[in-house]
């Protein structure tokens, strides 16, 4: 693995060790959080913050983002952030485990949150508002699942679009209400 | 209320909702410029350049415990 | 045969009707929109102008809905319509004027659909410019002036020797006093740290015609996307000269991407 170039660490910070950060800064830890259970100055995270993505930009082959997405999926294991959590509610502590440990649920929320952005909603943010997931979270679960999800919708391709247009449905109309509707809906054929 | 009130009071909604809805993550505060010292937190004594940014001169109290690489701004000369 | 014929005519009269209201509502909804959005966002303070962002987003949504309707519209009361009807009509080896008016209605439809389907673009690519361009040039400069303004202002946190930030820096990092050599921190202004992050599309921005020319050229002139690349990498640099040494290696790398590309036909 450390034969190629773009995998050597950058200030001593390992590719594992910066995807982990990532995910941390996501959950809600600042850069200084962050910066300290690595063991380095705020200047030194900084670049290694800048550098990490120029080597992803570099790497045409994507071996360096592909691995990225993997250890930030796997940040929660990493030693050096275990003792260190961003506060978290009950109610969030208990829908974090849930959409790492239930497919139907992180996939319903994928759609919930594009959804959201559609009727001019921070999706991200109702998210949180309503399950006090953070973005983090949501990525680590996303990176969790995306393998299964792929052979799942190569098993069942039509199946897997049914389940999603039932979310994107129920969230439609979820949305449009809170608006008074769609802007189209007395218009009938 | 007819359709063109309709649709406009449609646009205003929507308007209202993304000037004042919170945004992941907050609002970004314009920070100033500023300047901060790390002493060594055993001794007291400062880091001068040419003693390296890894461990204190005097007491030999690490700051960091990492070998500094050729990065942007810090390089390898930085260790101390 | 007349039921069938009459059948025809009122549902391709209530396509075209159905069609003509939904961009009547999207040219009403998008013309009184555009001066909005152009509000919005200049009055965003928010760096990534997230508020202009949402609301371009819920509109786009909303034009999205309407062609959805359309579509479900169109497989259900035109296409299996047409099947139903298509199921009625003597079998094989028959071509009687049914089939010819079916046949004619229903390319009539689909030409119709496509006109709304252009009509959506228009109106996605009319939301999408109202705000204009974000002025990077303009922000570039005033931070520029921020800087110079403030570069001297600094003293060591050690011996208050004044010190003089030696470049404009967009992540913090170390400056040494020149008095003490003590190490101090410099933490750059939020919009000190924008410059980076916006480096790139002011750059774009500057070399916009550059790859309008290639976009234009016919067939398409590699070495025009190249003199393009170039010089919006120049750019990139001269914005941010201390990014130059890593952005050369990214310029590489787009470039052979473009290369390989071409080598593909």
């Amino acid at each position: 693995m450390s034969e190629n170039p773009l995998l050597t660490p950058i200030h001593g910070i390992t590719l594992e060790d910066y995807s982990a950060a990532c995910a941390k800064l996501g959950s809600g830890l600042s850069e200084a959080d962050v910066a300290k259970a690595l063991g380095i100055e705020f200047p030194v995270w900084q670049e290694v913050s800048l550098l990490w993505p120029e080597r992803m930009k570099q790497d045409s082959t994507f071996h360096i983002v592909t691995l990225f997405g993997q250890y930030f999926g796997e940040a929660d294991k990493n030693p050096k952030f275990s003792n260190l959590k961003a506060e978290v509610s009950a109610q969030g502590t208990t829908n974090i485990e849930k959409i790492k440990t239930d497919k139907d649920f992180y996939q319903e929320l994928e759609v919930a949150r594009q959804v959201a952005y559609e009727y001019g909603l921070d999706g991200a943010q109702w998210i949180a508002d309503q399950y006090a997931i953070s973005i983090g979270d949501f990525q680590i679960a996303a990176s969790l699942w995306n393998g299964q999800i792929h052979q799942d919708i190569q098993a069942d391709y039509a199946g897997y679009n049914r389940r999603q247009d039932g979310y994107k449905k129920k969230y439609e109309q979820l949305f449009a209400a809170a608006q008074g509707g769609n802007l189209a809906d007395d218009i009938e054929f | 209320m007819n359709e063109k009130d309709k649709t406009l009071s449609y646009l205003e909604r929507l308007k209202q909702q993304a000037v004042n809805q919170e945004n992941y993550g907050g609002e970004i505060k314009a920070e100033e410029a500023k300047m901060e010292v790390r002493d060594c937190p055993e001794c007291g004594a400062g880091r001068a350049f040419h003693q390296g940014l890894t461990v204190c001169a005097y007491c030999g109290f690490k700051f960091m415990d990492i070998r500094l690489t050729d990065g942007l701004y810090i390089r390898k000369q930085n260790n101390s | 045969m007349s039921g069938v014929l009459e059948k025809i005519g009122q549902t391709q009269d209530k396509w075209f009707v159905f069609l003509d209201k939904l961009e009547s509502r999207m040219h009403e909804i998008c013309t009184a929109a555009v001066p909005e959005i152009r509000e919005v966002f200049e009055q965003d303070r928010d760096p990534y102008k997230r508020a202009h962002g949402h609301l371009l987003m819920g509109l786009r949504g909303q034009i999205n809905q309407m062609r959805s309707k359309a579509n479900e519209v169109r497989e259900e009361k035109i296409f299996q319509f047409i099947d139903g009807i298509t199921s009625e009509l003597p079998g094989h080896g028959f071509f009687t004027g049914s089939h010819d008016r079916l046949y004619t209605f229903r390319i009539a439809c689909i030409n119709r659909h496509n006109l709304f389907e252009e009509k959506i673009a228009f109106y996605m690519s009319l939301l999408n410019n109202a705000a204009g361009e974000q002025d990077l040039e303009a922000a570039y400069q005033e931070q520029l002036q921020a800087f110079e303004a403030i570069r001297d202002q600094f003293s060591c946190k050690q011996c208050a020797g004044q010190m003089t930030i030696p470049d404009l820096f967009f992540i913090a990092t170390y400056v040494t006093c020149p008095f003490c050599q003590t190490q101090n921190t410099f933490i750059p202004s939020t919009g000190a740290q924008m410059v980076l992050h916006q480096a790139r599309s002011l750059a774009e921005q500057r070399t916009a015609h550059l790859l309008k020319t290639y976009e234009e050229s016919k067939p398409k002139n590699s070495l025009l996307y190249r003199q393009y690349l170039r010089s919006m990498f120049d750019e990139w640099n001269k914005i941010v000269p201390d990014m130059a040494e890593e952005n050369e290696k990214f310029y590489q790398r787009l470039l052979q991407d473009h290369l390989n590309s071409i080598n593909h036909y």
